[in-house]
């Protein structure tokens, strides 16, 4: 392992990304969506991205949830070097090592909450009783655990983002990655899961926040903000960090 | 993902679209039911044959008979042979190792008087070997016996009609029956044999045999025909088991072919091989039906592939998410599997069921004993769960390979 990590840069984080470009090549002209962007974050941290939309946001959340590859440059989750995975390997990483939350839920609608919840543990490969638990455990969590055999179009919209944030901690995963959490929520009920996302952090979880607005990123305890496919002088973002 | 879970997601998938599952499992449900039927047809006409069979002697029972000959000008060899005869009967017992029974019979039309009754009738000289290849016993009485044909005994045995005709209401056991005026004793008369080939009908297939006075083949060579070549009209052989029938065959053909100079004037009939042909000669309504079935769980296929398919966009979004939570291609692959056969199989115990109904209806209507084989339930199954896989493998390598990141931005 050692020889791949490049020392003292992904030495003890949970995410380092290295000159990370992404190109799409969409026929005569290539798309550059990131241009080299250089990424850490320490374990148990809890960092906002802020992103304005069109600046790459979506792939940057996509690498970072290891649903894509860089086109160059190395991105180490967990010390584990990602960028050349096979398909397999990367659904075994998303499914054990990082826990998403969707804007707009992306709950399976015929499934009951409980089966939604299930659904990474099922895909570990863990059994019936095993699941059955750790997913009431974690629908109790949200406080949804009386909801267990409805269905997500029972479930007001902050219910739902709840149950998906059940699903995205079912298999204690070390970061959670959450795309606009909010972004489809009235106000209080964003600040509900806000406060969800505050405790996280206290448990032990390194949480990535993408979001575009600022107030909600205040949550976090540093912002990082990106342009064009590009850090914005990380230090400054470092700077605002909320203390 | 295991299959289990596949199934339990799949089951609440065909619940949702009770409808769709409906239209979808068509095709499957009339291909499997063709299919059923086929097997249960085909599986009803061989016993109805075999149980025919078995009622007078079994598969094992070959028959030796004269063949006249054909050409209208016949060889000296074809003269000198005096066709079946007593003799040949000796040596197809020597030399023919698998014959385990070998029975001839000789007949002779002849008065049969008692009282006031006279009628011309078939009487059959027939050895104490008789019952056992016919598995045809005595009610009453006794069969003729190596005695009776040793000696050339003046004794007669009856089927049951022919008791009823001759003696009518009388007890014929004891009672003398005149056969051109020779006095013979009554010494048996003979269980009855029925056999119908529908329920209800009328005909029973086997009155022939109720029909029959036997007498000692000797008897009718010294008393009538005064037959010194001792000719027969046919001879039964039973053999050890089917599958020596052939081998049987040849050689009592091979026997007989030396023992008449090189002329074939005889044929041997082999019940199994004639049941072979028949099954081939019916084999081409099979394959009507068989075709059927399989062109209908074409299109059954088809159209299950094709709903598959149109409500593929649907799914694009539920696949990305499946993804980004961890699943691997084979566990979409296998979902989408599992889910083409849990409908094909709903379609493939409809048309189990259905095909069992067919395959009943048709043999009643035909007279023909019902049937419910483990074929029949295996074939459904089988037809059913291939017809799934098959036509489900396009669309669940098509969604497993979608690329998660497309399938989530899906809208």
């Amino acid at each position: 392992m050692a020889p791949l990590l490049s020392p003292g840069l992904a030495n003890g984080s949970m995410i380092h990304l290295d000159a990370v470009h992404k190109v799409y090549d969409a026929g005569e002209t290539a798309v550059h969506a990131l241009r080299g962007i250089d990424l850490d974050v320490k374990p148990g941290e809890y960092i906002a991205l802020m992103v304005p939309s069109g600046s790459g946001k979506s792939t940057l959340m996509h690498i970072l949830g290891c649903l894509d590859v860089p086109t160059q440059g190395e991105y180490f989750l967990d010390g584990t070097p990602v960028s050349g995975m096979s398909s397999r390997a990367l659904a075994r990483i998303r499914n054990r090592k990082v826990g998403f939350v969707f804007q707009s839920f992306n709950l399976l609608p015929r499934a009951t909450i409980l089966r939604n919840v299930e659904l990474p543990m099922l895909y570990a490969g863990q059994g019936r009783r095993e699941r059955r638990e750790h997913a009431m455990a974690a629908l109790d969590r949200v406080g949804l655990a009386e909801r267990a055999k409805a269905l997500p179009t029972q479930l007001s919209g902050g219910q739902k983002q709840r149950v998906a944030i059940a699903r995205a901690l079912v298999n204690s995963p070390p970061i959670v990655l959450a795309d606009e959490p909010t972004g489809n929520l009235d106000s209080k009920t964003g600040q509900e899961i806000l406060a969800i996302f505050d405790g996280l952090q206290h448990e032990g979880h390194t949480v990535l926040l993408v979001t575009h607005d600022s107030a909600i990123a205040a949550h976090a305890h540093r912002i990082v903000r990106m342009v064009d496919g590009l850090i914005e002088n990380g230090d400054a973002g470092e700077a605002e960090a909320a203390p | 993902m295991t299959i289990h879970e596949s199934i339990v997601d799949g089951l609440v998938d065909v619940r949702t679209h009770k409808l769709r599952t409906f239209l979808q499992t068509l095709g499957v449900i009339l291909g499997v039911a063709s299919l059923v039927a086929v097997q249960g047809l085909a599986d009803s006409g061989r016993r109805q044959a075999t149980r025919f069979f078995s009622e007078f002697g079994g598969l094992t029972k070959l028959f030796v008979s004269n063949r006249p000959s054909k050409e209208t000008l016949v060889t000296a060899r074809q003269l000198a042979s005096a066709g079946l005869t007593w003799d040949d009967v000796q040596a197809i017992k020597r030399e023919v190792s698998w014959a385990k029974l070998v029975d001839p019979i000789v007949q002779q039309d002849l008065r049969v008087r008692y009282g006031s009754f006279l009628r011309r009738t078939e009487i059959s000289g027939a050895t104490p070997d008789y019952p056992a290849v016919y598995k045809f016993y005595p009610a009453r009485g006794r069969f003729l016996t190596e005695d009776d044909l040793a000696a050339g005994s003046r004794v007669v045995v009856l089927g049951d009609t022919a008791a009823r005709t001759y003696f009518g209401n009388e007890d014929p056991l004891g009672k003398t029956l005149y056969l051109d005026d020779v006095g013979f004793t009554v010494v048996g008369v003979m269980r009855r044999k029925e056999f119908y080939f529908g329920e209800g009908e009328s005909h029973n297939a086997l009155e022939w045999m109720n029909r029959m006075t036997f007498v000692p083949l000797t008897t009718v060579y010294s008393r009538f025909t005064g037959d010194d070549r001792k000719r027969v009209n046919y001879v039964n052989v039973v053999v050890d088991k089917v599958a020596n029938n052939t081998k049987a065959t040849e050689a009592i053909k091979a026997t007989l072919f030396r023992r008449h100079g090189g002329v074939e004037d005889f044929e041997v009939y082999n019940r199994s091989e004639r049941l072979r042909q028949q099954q081939e000669q019916s084999r081409m309504f099979d394959v009507i039906f068989l075709v059927t079935g399989i062109v209908s769980l074409i299109v059954g296929g088809i159209v299950i592939m094709n709903i598959m398919l149109a409500s593929f966009q649907e799914r694009i979004r539920e696949v990305g998410v499946r993804k980004a939570i961890g699943a691997k291609g084979t566990d979409i692959a296998v979902q989408f599997l599992v889910e083409a056969i849990l409908v094909t199989s709903i379609g493939g115990a409809a048309g189990l069921v259905l095909g069992v109904g067919f395959a009943q209806a048709i043999t009643a209507l035909l007279g023909q004993p019902a049937v419910i084989t483990v074929q029949m339930a295996v074939i459904g199954v089988s037809a059913s769960v291939l017809t799934g896989l098959f036509f489900g493998l396009y669309p669940a390598i098509k969604a497993a390979r979608l690329n998660p990141v497309d399938a989530l931005r899906y809208e």
